[in-house]
């Protein structure tokens, strides 16, 4: 076993997640509000905007999911049980730290999920559009954007004026830029940061309530990457496929999949996922910053929009982009809409590549660790 | 008057007479491949008036021998209920079902939960996972609890848990802990059912799995309780179907 | 029969061979669960001519109002509002979707846990055996649950005239905007694909032809109240799952012959099962033909069913389009007001649909709720829990099912339902 050497900007980034409960202490102790966040499709501007922190919520772990089968069914994804079980059993400090609860009607799990959520604290739901069509389905969010603005108001007693949102547009933008930088630093062969320490820090980093802090640290981060700080130059990690990983959202507790492609000597060098790529995205800072948000955030590309165009769009731009030699689709356990359309991606990759994906549906528990590695292993054979 | 009462599982067939209440015998023997022709064996040569049939096997008794028939759900709540007065949750796991079953004060049966269509959680799901560690049915529990580790074991499905079984043991693992492991998982299982249904005590356990001393005890520790096992615990069936026939008006 | 109609068949594109297996399998399940029944009403020997029929005679109907000009358009769902097909003269039918159907073909394309009911519409196509959805001119999916909302994606490239109709999944002020919007341009698609104006005439029109169709199996249900139950559920099922095959008129003639007689065997206390048998309120997932599996399971154990709280069943029946002034717009308003009602599990919260269970358990006297959920079908199972547990708290036994086409675990959902027969009546 090698020991692996210490880095320094990961300890710094494990210092800060330290303080980030203090600090989200402190800021309640001097009035301020926590809106806790399930999904990337509601804007966190507005809570921003309202001088409220915005936090992510617990759910990649599989600890709490024996607690939530005893409320929900079986056959749910383990995304959304361990949100609940974690919401249930209050091992999640963000939710309880959250004054309120923002969840959007996105898949059917979910929606259902957040009905019995609201019996723990208060969450509120906002109607999202099944697809993504300007004529209805724009308006239509704008629309909920403008009853979560109120809602906002009334949680905090803060009116949110263009002049705040376009504040929070702005610092938003500067953290999903510097996540954005961070994450294509592995357009560079070989990929300078592993995928687990890339998922470690996206995850980490999610949960920060300081934005400044998490921008100055992600942008550290970008330069010691590109002084080979994370990974050692290695004459064999050009060798490594390249492997981009899409479909459902990863996080720390339910990174088995990168874990064994690792193992099997291959990198993850891209994620399109909710967790990754998808948040990305630059608000226009000019336009009505309610429109803006509305109409940029309604372009999340994920499979609960029928059709759902953007994620091959996005796909074609990162395979091209990262160099990437292999695609594997990851689709939690009854997660219906990314299980669906695996079958597009497929197709796509094959039409557009000359590859196929590799389709892997399972949950955040350990017990399939071999089949996948030896599918996984197959597969980066296969390549 | 003499009432019998035939519990037709699938991996058992047993067989109780009663007088009045008391036990006057009992009998059992393997399901088989014909179960019918095992039943009509059993009953060859005891006396009784008459008899009534429970367990999955029920149906084709009705018709085999023209005898009434009850489910083993309340076949078992009467049985619990006779043998431990006051009784009020009962999880029966047998070789194919495992129900958990709420009493009311009454000791008539309230809701009940049972296992889907899979043999997760299971006596067959035992017996399986005691094959594959080359154990013996019979001391699978007691070798469990001579485990020093505890090993979590997730998958509840016998399909996957034999493959993470059969990975666990090319680890090196020990036996023994996985073993565990596995006990812990059907617990686990049957422990969601029942506090689907109550967790009101006095519970007991019945069925064939019931004998396994590892059920017991971990039982006991995840519903921080006593559990209860009847002395014969694969009789509370065949019992109580034996005391429902008697109560039953002609 | 069957050789009469197999030019239209073989017209149609259908696999003759798979198709005749398919009836073949029908026919016999027909007879053993339907024909075996006892005490049966004379009316009903008009649905066992309809569905000996089904891919037949009503088939050949179609063609002959195909050849007449006419459109025929085909639906997965309740929240297609026929009052619009109508008026345009168009015919709107169910499309297959209660049985098991090349399996393996379908599961090449969509996940194995997709539940059943959307597995079939994509066998029935995959198998060609559907004469409904071959003889469509339109195909009408909705954005209802994530299955059947990504599936749809999928079968677009196999049934080119899908239309994907959206749906909102709250009901706020914004939702009815929704559906709205969605209805005027379903009516749009409706008169494009007819060459028919829908005027407020013809939709006053389509609008009395569907509200009598439902006023009908209202009266049916309502009988069904009475102990002795004047009729079986699985009768009673199979004059909801009609419902979306037949001729709307002959339909509702018909169904109300089948009323006058119940109400004389209510007077004489006659039905097909003695007075005090358990009565149980099914809940949940529709039951599409030949999905008869749970209802026979549960009316062979002691039990007789007095009403489905279901898409095929009252909740897709219930509420009347009323009548809603003399304007093509207040007409649709109307339509919009009664189907924005529909209390489906895709929509949260969804509390009118707990209310109307409960409802219905004192409307039809029953004794037990059996909650009946589609394996793999997230929004109702999703309820389930919070609905038993609801219906627990008044007193309501409640006994949940997951199950899914199969009928492997048919002897354990005996065990199940007999034993809540011994609960209801100890």
């Amino acid at each position: 076993m090698k020991v692996e050497k210490p880095i320094p900007v990961m300890n710094k980034l494990q210092l800060i997640s330290d303080e980030n409960l203090g600090d989200i202490e402190r800021a309640k102790g001097e009035g301020r509000k926590v809106i806790g966040f399930y999904c990337l499709y509601s804007p966190t501007e507005i809570a921003v905007a309202a001088d409220a922190i915005p936090v992510s919520l617990c759910g990649t772990k599989n600890d709490p999911i024996e607690t939530a089968e005893e409320t929900l069914p079986r056959n749910l994804c383990p995304l959304i049980k361990s949100s609940f079980g974690f919401a249930v059993l209050e091992t999640c400090p963000y939710f309880v730290f959250s004054d309120c609860i923002i969840g959007d009607t996105t898949c059917d799990g979910k929606k259902k999920m957040f009905e019995l959520l609201n019996r723990y604290k208060t969450t509120h739901v906002l109607q999202l559009p099944q697809n993504q069509d300007d004529a209805g389905a724009l308006p239509f969010w704008r629309e909920e954007l403008e009853r979560f603005k109120k809602l906002m108001e009334a949680e905090t007693g803060v009116t949110i004026d263009h002049h705040r949102l376009r504040k929070a547009i702005s610092l938003q933008n500067r953290e999903r830029a510097a996540r954005k930088a961070l994450m294509d630093v592995n357009r560079e062969k070989p990929a300078p940061i592993t995928g687990s320490q890339m998922l470690e820090v996206l995850s980490k980093v999610a949960f920060l309530a300081d934005k400044e802090k998490s921008i100055a640290l992600m942008e550290e981060m970008v330069c010691e990457a590109k002084e080979h700080a994370f990974r050692p130059r290695d004459s064999k990690s050009n060798s490594r496929k390249r492997i981009l990983l899409t479909g459902v959202p990863v996080g720390i507790g339910s990174d088995k999949v990168v874990r064994i492609v690792e193992e099997a000597g291959a990198d993850v060098v891209a994620f399109e996922n909710c967790s990754g790529y998808k948040k990305t995205f630059q608000v226009d800072e000019d336009a009505d910053p309610l429109d803006a948000l509305a109409s940029q955030y309604l372009q999340t590309p994920c499979s609960v929009m029928s059709p759902n165009g953007g994620r091959f769009d996005l796909l074609e731009e990162m395979v091209r982009g990262f160099g990437v030699e292999g695609v594997i689709d990851l689709t939690w356990q009854a997660c219906h809409t990314y299980n669906v359309e695996a079958f597009q991606v497929n197709e796509f990759m094959e039409e557009e590549f000359g590859f196929p994906t590799l389709h892997l549906e399972t949950d955040y528990a350990q017990s399939d660790t071999e089949q996948l590695r030896v599918r996984i292993e197959a597969y980066l054979e296969m390549l | 008057m003499r009432h019998a009462g035939i519990d037709i599982g699938s991996r058992t067939i047993e067989l109780v007479v009663v007088n009045d209440g008391d036990i006057l015998s009992t009998r059992q023997t393997d399901t088989g491949f014909d179960p019918m022709a095992q039943a009509g064996e059993l009953l060859n040569g005891m006396d009784f008036d008459r008899i009534m049939a429970t367990g999955y096997g029920r149906n084709l008794f009705e018709i085999a021998f023209d005898a009434p028939t009850v489910t083993e759900i309340k076949a078992y709540g009467m049985g619990v209920s006779a043998l431990i007065p006051g009784a009020r949750t009962i999880l029966d796991i047998g070789g194919q079902d495992s129900k958990a079953i709420a009493l009311n004060d009454m000791g008539a049966v309230k809701k009940f939960e049972m296992n889907d269509r899979c043999a997760a959680g299971t006596g067959k799901f035992l017996e399986i996972m005691a094959k594959t560690l080359g154990f013996e049915l019979a001391e699978f529990g007691s070798e469990a609890l001579k485990a020093q580790d505890d090993l979590h074991i997730n998958s509840m499905c016998t399909v996957f848990a034999e493959s993470e079984v059969t990975s666990l043991v090319a680890k090196g693992e020990d036996r023994r802990a996985i073993a565990l492991g596995l006990h812990q998982s059907v617990v686990r299982r049957a422990v969601g059912m029942i506090k689907r249904v109550s967790s009101e005590g006095p519970i007991v356990f019945a069925g064939g799995v019931a004998k396994n001393p590892c059920m017991r005890r971990l039982l006991e520790e995840a519903l921080k309780q006593e559990v209860l096992i009847p002395e014969d615990p694969q009789m509370v069936g065949a019992l109580g179907a034996a005391l429902l026939s008697s109560r039953m008006k002609t | 029969m069957s050789e009469q109609y197999q030019s239209m068949w073989k017209e149609l594109g259908l696999n003759l061979a798979a198709h005749d297996m398919l009836l073949e399998a029908l026919g016999k399940g027909y007879q053993d669960i339907y024909l075996s029944q006892k005490e049966r009403p004379e009316g009903m020997g008009y649905f066992d001519f309809v569905l000996s029929e089904v891919h037949g005679l009503r088939i050949k109907e179609l063609m002959d109002e195909k050849a007449a000009g006419r459109k025929v358009i085909g639906s997965f769902c309740v929240f297609v509002p026929e009052e619009i097909v109508r008026a345009a003269d168009a015919t709107l039918v169910g499309l297959c979707t209660g049985a098991d159907f090349a399996t393996e073909e379908v599961e090449k394309i969509l996940p194995r846990n997709t539940c059943s009911l959307i597995k079939s519409a994509f066998g029935f196509k995959l198998g060609k055996v559907c004469p409904y959805l071959e003889s469509s001119d339109m195909v009408v999916g909705e954005n209802t649950c994530d299955g059947k909302k990504k599936s749809y994606e999928t079968l677009k490239d196999l049934v080119p005239n899908l239309y994907v109709m959206d749906l909102p999944q709250m009901k706020s002020d914004e939702g009815r905007a929704l559906i709205q919007a969605e209805y005027f341009r379903f009516k749009e698609a409706v008169e494009e694909l007819t060459g028919v104006t829908i005027d407020a005439e013809k939709l006053k029109k389509g609008i009395a032809i569907v509200n009598n169709k439902r006023k009908a199996i209202h009266r049916l249900s309502l009988l069904r109240k009475a102990d002795p139950a004047p009729i079986s559920g699985l009768d009673a099922l199979l004059a909801n799952q009609v419902f979306f095959y037949d001729d709307p008129v002959r339909y509702t003639d018909s169904v109300n012959k089948i009323c006058d007689e119940l109400e004389s065997r209510i007077e004489k206390e006659e039905g097909p099962f003695p007075k005090g048998t358990p009565r149980i309120l099914m809940s949940g997932c529709p039951m599409a033909v030949p999905n008869w599996k749970l209802p026979w399971i549960i009316e062979s154990s002691g039990g007789v069913i007095v009403g489905e709280e279901s898409c095929v069943g009252e909740r897709g029946t219930r509420n009347l389009v009323t009548d809603g002034g003399d304007t093509v717009d207040d007409l649709m308003e109307a339509i919009v007001d009664r189907y924005f009602k529909v209390d489906c599990a895709i929509f949260t919260p969804n509390p009118d649909r707990l209310a109307h269970v409960e409802e219905m358990f004192r409307e039809y006297n029953a004794d037990g709720v059996i909650h009946y959920g589609l394996q793999f079908c997230q929004p109702y199972i999703a309820e389930s829990m919070p609905v038993e547990k609801s219906l627990e708290d008044k007193g309501i036994p409640t006994l949940r099912i997951e199950t899914d086409y199969g009928m492997e675990d048919a002897g354990q959902l005996k065990t199940r339902v007999e034993a809540f027969m011994e609960v209801l009546k100890p």
